[in-house]
């Protein structure tokens, strides 16, 4: 070998040289042992990689800053030596299935267990990652970032087999979600709305990368920095096991202050230390719970807390919608059950910071009490005060309002804000008069009217005009394509209704104007410019999303790595609504970059957004 | 007739057209409306608009996009601004648009009563008789996509435009071949230039050339 050659090599060795820290070994595995199963896993041959996140691996140290985006040699190398792995499961055991020992792994991936209500048991004893491992942490720049395979095989802590109760081999194809296996649908899913959510400002798990093998089957791997959900907790909790449920929320804290997340209570007394991390979770669930309900994101929150991670991040995109308009009687139908509404996710979120309450003081006191007694906790008035804190922040900021705009009126406009969200409420929750009807997957209610095109057309009218609309003018921009002519007659309550709209909506522009020592036209603007990226026209929404990621399907075949990760960021990017980021933008820029053959793949896309913008 | 035709670039390379262009509105407190050639992240043009027209105190601005369903409310007063501007971006899906929603028509009685009438690129294209030009150079031109036959556009200048030219013979080539065929006359004009037209007054701000029967002339 030249010297060029082996310095090369040397030089590519080093650039991967994380990647061989993501080997099964994990901090929870030793911290929390009565938290895991574990396994030993061999390679999984015939992997391709669809799709790599460049920017993601950059963010964890996998590869350097200055990486190209493209999968050389090497890289690809690393990857599949590190992600295509398939758990020896219980039936592999059972079966005697023989592996040769070139192709199994000297270190055991574990799969965390967890509460889940799917499962019989309702304690935990049984449930978990089904059909996940994870394969380890990485830290890079101050944070550590948990790593996780879905689709690395079935575990026995999948709802199948405990239902059943036998084990299935990995691939059965007469069990679906117990088959262990995973899709590139499911992973391009979660890609392309974890990183629209992720780029909006909701904390969300994000997928570093897939690979594909026969038949669509995937693994897919996802990236945060803590991947622990309150049902990680639930499980201990419910089984009474003092010492696990410690061992968890101490591993949980730690990972945490690590992170620079939280303030370091490490050393501070049990009580301190305990009560400091329900405060965190009121706070966070109130804030997370109003989040959702603002932005129409419906995530089926239960009262075994698997559907979301502990700081509010969504994870399984498999039941996550985000709705166009407030269609908040919307019930996915699992089967067996129905979700809940969009409404009743706050319940839920509040529920889960009672079961917290209930848990702090279990490991302060050691002894459980029933949850009830927790029905009345401090903790869940800091939960309504901190849901109600953001509910009101979280209009002023859809109307347009700049942070510090908004942090002003809170502080010295409330009344003000709350007469001007009570009338917004009349109309965000004004149902077709169709009632109730059945839809592909659940129930439903149409919403009527369309609250972001009102926000975003209302105050370029008042800069243009000057005074207030019409009550038609009015209903004509609100009105969604569910309205029927029945659910518009122009009523005198619609009327009065439309009237106290405006002259909250203005009151609050005026008191801005006040508070800021600036002319109302002044406000108008920046409001009508903040508006018109916060309420753009079309936003996704979870049938959207399907769509999208059945026209990258379709356009796959001949899209490379490169380009996929590209279509991603431009995607994500057209669908950016914070007018703070956006500001900065400039579409030549954005243009110049993307060649003509992934600007038409866009443009079908951006499509497909606007036609599903009011649905489910 | 009161028109703006800017070539392209940003609010600083085209200071002289906008100090013209506000000179003709001769209003106080006038009105500004911004018609996109896209949706398509419109809202980021729409904020580098207002930057750009606020410097000269314009208080009032509407975003007008019209490949997505618009309220006639929105559009009235759209038509009652004192200006509008066109803006740049794929002339074939622009001109779809327009002509799918009537405002061709709708813009040329604006202009006839009067309002001002402004466009960048794609935007000042649209002014001519057709839109010809935005398949020109053959090394780059806009895509066709929405594979527009009628090109037909507003006929409000009696001349061709070109914007982002670039003084080179690659381009040369194509316009005087062009300018033989349709005995036309055919502007070019590099990004920070553009043409003024006031009534019967035609004013060239920045590098200009002149594309006449073959020939081409500098003509400022």
């Amino acid at each position: 070998m030249s010297s060029v050659k082996k310095s090369e090599v040397q030089e590519s060795v080093k650039a991967y040289a994380n990647f061989s820290k993501i080997n099964g070994s994990h901090p929870f595995k030793t911290q929390v042992p009565d938290g895991r199963v574990e396994y030993q896993v061999r390679t999984k041959k015939g992997g391709k990689i669809v799709f790599f996140h460049f920017d993601l691996a950059r963010e964890m140290g996998l590869i350097p800053k200055d990486h190209p985006n493209e999968i050389t040699p090497e890289l690809e190398k690393q990857i599949l030596h590190t992600f295509s792995l398939q758990i020896i499961n219980e039936w592999d055991i059972e079966n005697k299935i023989d592996f040769t020992k070139d192709e199994i792994r000297p270190n055991t991936y574990m799969a965390t267990r967890y509460l889940q209500l799917q499962h019989p048991d309702k304690s935990g004893r049984t449930s978990g990652d089904g059909r996940t491992i994870w394969n380890g942490t990485i830290r890079h720049q101050g944070v550590s970032w948990d790593v996780s395979s879905c689709g690395t095989g079935g575990t026995k802590l999948s709802p199948a087999v405990n239902i059943q109760k036998k084990y299935f081999q990995t691939g059965d194809p007469t069990i679906s979600y117990g088959c262990g296996c995973s899709e590139t649908g499911e992973g391009l899913e979660t890609l392309f709305f974890s990183e629209v959510f992720q780029k909006n400002n909701i904390k969300t798990e994000r997928l570093l990368l897939t690979l594909e093998y026969d038949k669509g089957l995937a693994i897919n791997v996802r990236a945060y920095p803590n991947l622990i959900r309150p049902s990680h907790f639930f499980n201990h909790l419910k089984q009474g096991n003092y010492k696990a449920l410690k061992q968890v929320a101490d591993y949980y804290i730690e990972r945490q202050v690590l992170n620079g997340d939280w303030e370091d209570v490490r050393a501070k007394s049990s009580s301190e230390k305990y009560n400091y991390l329900l405060k965190k979770v009121s706070e966070t669930f109130g804030r997370v719970a109003a989040k959702f309900e603002d932005e129409y994101i419906f995530c089926w929150l239960d009262w075994d807390g698997d559907n979301i991670l502990m700081d509010g991040g969504v994870i399984d995109y498999g039941s996550i919608r985000q709705f166009g308009l407030f269609h908040s009687e919307y019930r996915y139908d699992d089967v067996e059950r129905f979700s809940t509404t969009i409404l009743e996710q706050k319940q839920k979120a509040k529920y889960i910071v009672q079961a917290f309450a209930q848990l702090t003081d279990f490991l302060i006191r050691k002894k459980k009490r029933p949850l009830a007694d927790f029905k009345n906790h401090s903790s869940l008035n800091q939960f309504e005060h901190h849901f109600e804190e953001a509910k009101y922040k979280n209009l002023l900021h859809k109307m347009g309002f700049k942070a510090k705009h908004v942090d002003d009126l809170f502080k010295h406009n409330l009344n003000d804000i709350r007469v001007f969200r009570r009338s917004f409420t009349w109309f965000e929750r004004a149902k077709s008069q169709r009632g109730v009807y059945k839809v592909a997957d659940g129930i439903t209610r149409d919403a009527i009217f369309c609250m972001r095109d009102i926000l975003r057309e209302l105050p370029q009218l008042y800069l243009t005009r000057g005074e207030l609309l019409k009550s038609d003018e009015f209903i004509e921009i609100i009105k969604s394509s569910y309205a029927k002519k029945t659910d518009l007659n122009m009523t005198s309550m619609l009327k009065t209704q439309i009237k106290k709209f405006q002259v909250a909506y203005l009151n609050l522009i005026d008191m801005c104007a006040l508070l800021q020592k600036k002319e109302r036209h002044q406000i108008l603007l920046d409001v009508t410019m903040r508006s018109s990226i916060i309420n753009k026209y079309d936003r996704v929404t979870g049938d959207s999303i399907t769509y999208v990621v059945e026209k990258v399907s379709k356009c796959r075949p001949k899209l490379t790595n490169a380009e996929l990760y590209r279509l991603m960021k431009d995607f994500s990017h057209y669908q950016t609504l914070d007018p703070d980021v956006m500001h900065k933008t400039h579409r030549e820029d954005l243009e110049a970059n993307t060649p003509k053959r992934e600007q038409n793949i866009l443009r079908d896309m951006a499509g497909i957004v606007r036609e599903c913008r009011e649905g489910l | 007739m009161k028109l703006v035709l800017y070539s392209g670039g940003d609010a600083r390379a085209n200071r002289e057209l906008d100090d013209m262009t506000m000179q003709m509105i001769g209003v106080k407190n006038p009105l500004m409306a911004y018609i996109p050639a896209s949706s398509y992240l419109s809202e980021i043009e729409f904020q580098h608009f207002v930057e750009q027209y606020r410097r000269f105190s314009v208080k009032r601005f509407l975003h007008f996009p019209i490949d997505i369903p618009y309220d006639q409310t929105l559009f009235r007063e759209v038509m009652k601004a004192d200006v509008i501007h066109l803006g740049g971006g794929n002339t074939f899906h622009f001109l779809l648009w327009l002509r799918k929603t009537k405002l061709l028509e709708a813009l040329r009685d604006y202009v006839y009563r009067g309002g001002v009438l402004t466009g960048l690129s794609a935007g000042a294209i649209m002014m001519s008789r057709d839109i010809t030009m935005a398949g020109m150079p053959s090394f780059d031109r806009d895509e066709n996509h929405d594979n527009i036959k009628n090109l037909d556009a507003m006929a409000l200048l009696e001349f061709d435009f070109f914007p982002h030219y670039r003084n080179s013979s690659r381009y040369d080539a194509e316009f005087r071949k062009l300018t033989k065929r349709t005995k036309r006359n055919l502007y070019a004009c590099p990004d920070g230039a553009g043409i003024v037209i006031d009534g019967e007054k035609k004013t060239f701000v920045g590098p200009t050339w002149l594309f006449t029967e073959g020939k081409k002339i500098a003509i400022n």
